[in-house]
């Protein structure tokens, strides 16, 4: 049996990132666990949810490297949740089975064109083909907002994705954005953003009152929202793929969950 | 709910029928009121303290001391929204949420140095969250304007060319115990015999999840903005009402209490996910999103009949948004 160490794997990620590594992201860390923790095989995963741990223990992995938090919080300070019901049985789970967690956000993000989000998403959007020379822009075969936002909803299965706009707008200039990573709707080179989530109101840019009224003044504007979950682990596939490169000791694969949501008829 | 065309709305902003019409005051035995002395009504009947800096709530456009035709009340001052309070005869706007696309909702874009994007959000690329090396963080760029957005830039002349006045009524009007959006959601899903005292809490005939979800899409017409967390057959009885958008800390302190959540938005990396770990490990747990605005939409119907008995002289009507969100069907 490989006596590989989580924290051997976690070395050789910094070695092979091939840009600068945040050592003091508080988001890229252990969760649980720790660098002497020895890994049977890793599973990359979106979250961290309950349901990624009993999957990714069920295929033989013990290492999680999720790109979100663990314990429900961006920055997982369990104080708020330390007493809930639900906290003490992740943390059991965790402990029965020898896990050991460490996170890879900043860092998937540090690598600008070779961000695993971006690349699996535009993969599995199938527009990979249509990226232009500006870095997430995408020069798509004109269509209409709702054409594209049908045809990537099948593409991906997405049941609770979200598009504001008109419909029969047409639409050729794609920006994509991943996670909560949203950029703004109101850049003049781009018709449709297509990403995970943001806020509805009250931010830097409120994309969908944004887009109503652009839509009013007759501007072709779209908002497709695809939902955080779905948005991003599309590249947790890229990640895996990654990791297996350098790390041949142990399997290493993605555990995928269904989205969280479901919508009412 | 209807929405005006966009043929209809460029008729509205070319022709003559721009400028909202004059008050007909009868006889004149009733004086004028203007905006300042509506908003001066409302500050003294809400009470309390009006000098909070942070408070996002104030005049946004138009001119104070202009005569008030009409009021509207919304949760979305869009410009569909804006053409209809015209149509009405209304010039003050009184909305929940932002008129120009931002907290800071200023008529031009503002920008952190031109050719920004947005600054960094945590759980972003950008907010890389390490702590800053020194005590104390670099301040952000300043906020400059931007350049030129014809859709700022349609809606502001829209606004000027009408005269309307919009005014931003949200942290005032959400302190209010109880609280008038959870209210109001109380009232248009038909409990208010079962509200007690406090509306974000409610406890209703057991229901399945899958109803509820159903009724809820029904009664604010949902089009595409509802999202569901949970098991469709779970038996709902306990429900908690967080209209607009609620942070990870407060769902965490009100799901042991309740069944279901009912709210307005959430992070989905923080609460989406805490709900359903909690689901996904046993608790008979639940959680409905209706979209940020579509939550507010009540509570500010409840303020336009709050406002008839403020300024009972002006007409005040509600003009409920259109969800922004559609979806296609797989």
């Amino acid at each position: 049996m490989s006596t590989l160490t989580a924290g051997e794997v976690v070395a050789r990620m910094k070695a092979n990132h091939g840009m600068a590594w945040s050592e003091r992201s508080r988001r890229d860390t252990y969760k649980f666990g720790g660098p002497e923790t020895v890994v049977k095989g890793i599973a990359t995963a979106m979250f961290c949810s309950y349901q990624e741990l009993e999957h990714a223990v069920a295929a033989g992995c013990n290492m999680i490297i999720p790109h979100e938090d663990t314990f429900w919080r961006d920055d997982d300070v369990v104080t708020t949740v330390s007493g809930d019901p639900g906290y003490a049985k992740k943390m059991d789970f965790l402990r029965e089975h020898d896990m050991v967690i460490y996170r890879m956000h900043d860092n998937v993000h540090a690598l600008g064109n070779r961000d695993f989000t971006y690349i699996g998403l535009a993969r599995a959007l199938g527009i990979t083909q249509y990226e232009t020379t500006t870095l997430h822009h995408f020069q798509l075969p004109e269509t209409t907002l709702g054409e594209m936002a049908a045809t990537f909803q099948k593409r991906l299965g997405d049941k609770a994705l979200r598009v504001v706009g008109d419909p029969k707008m047409k639409m050729s200039r794609l920006q994509l954005g991943v996670g909560y990573a949203t950029p703004n709707v109101n850049s003049p080179d781009v018709d449709v953003v297509v990403s995970g989530e943001l806020q509805e109101t009250d931010g830097a840019l409120d994309d969908p009152e944004y887009v109503l009224d652009a839509n009013t003044l007759g501007i072709a504007k779209g908002w497709i929202m695809l939902g955080h979950h779905i948005s991003e682990e599309q590249g947790m596939l890229e990640m895996a793929a990654w990791i297996k490169g350098f790390v041949p000791e142990v399997p290493v694969q993605l555990v995928k969950v269904d989205e969280p949501f479901w919508v009412p008829k | 709910m209807h929405q005006i065309s966009r043929r209809r709305f460029v008729a509205l902003t070319a022709a003559g029928v721009a400028v909202a019409p004059l008050p007909v005051w009868g006889s004149a035995a009733v004086p004028p009121v203007t905006a300042q002395e509506i908003v001066d009504r409302i500050q003294k009947s809400i009470g309390g303290e009006w000098n909070n800096p942070k408070s996002v709530d104030g005049f946004k456009a138009g001119d104070p001391s202009a005569a008030v035709t009409g009021i509207v009340t919304t949760s979305l001052a869009t410009l569909d929204v804006l053409a209809q309070a015209v149509k009405a005869g209304a010039n003050m706007i009184i909305t929940s949420e932002p008129t120009y696309f931002s907290k800071g909702d200023t008529p031009v874009p503002m920008v952190r140095r031109p050719g920004a994007g947005r600054p960094p959000v945590a759980g972003t690329p950008g907010a890389n969250a390490a702590p800053a090396a020194s005590a104390t963080p670099p301040e952000p760029p300043p906020l400059v304007p931007g350049p030129p957005d014809a859709v700022f830039t349609g809606k502001s002349d829209f606004i000027k060319k009408n005269n309307l006045i919009v005014w931003r009524f949200s942290d005032h009007w959400n302190a209010r115990t109880p609280n008038p959006f959870a209210q109001g959601l109380v009232d248009a899903m038909g409990w208010t015999k079962y509200a007690n005292g406090d509306a974000t809490q409610v406890n209703i005939p057991a229901m399945a999840l899958s109803a509820l979800a159903t009724h809820a899409k029904t009664v604010l017409k949902s089009r595409g903005g509802m999202r569901v967390v949970g098991d469709p057959k779970l038996a709902v009885r306990k429900v908690a009402l967080l209209p607009g958008t609620t942070p990870v800390e407060v769902a965490i302190k009100v799901l042991p209490g309740a069944d279901v959540i009912v709210a307005g938005e959430v992070r989905e990396w923080e609460t989406v996910q805490y709900v359903r770990d909690t689901f996904d490990m046993g608790g008979k747990k639940a959680l409905i999103l209706v979209g940020r605005v579509v939550s507010e939409g009540p509570g500010m119907q409840a303020c336009a009949q709050w406002l008839k008995t403020v300024v009972p002289e002006v007409k005040t009507t509600w003009m409920p948004v259109v969800d922004p969100y559609w979806r296609p069907t797989l």
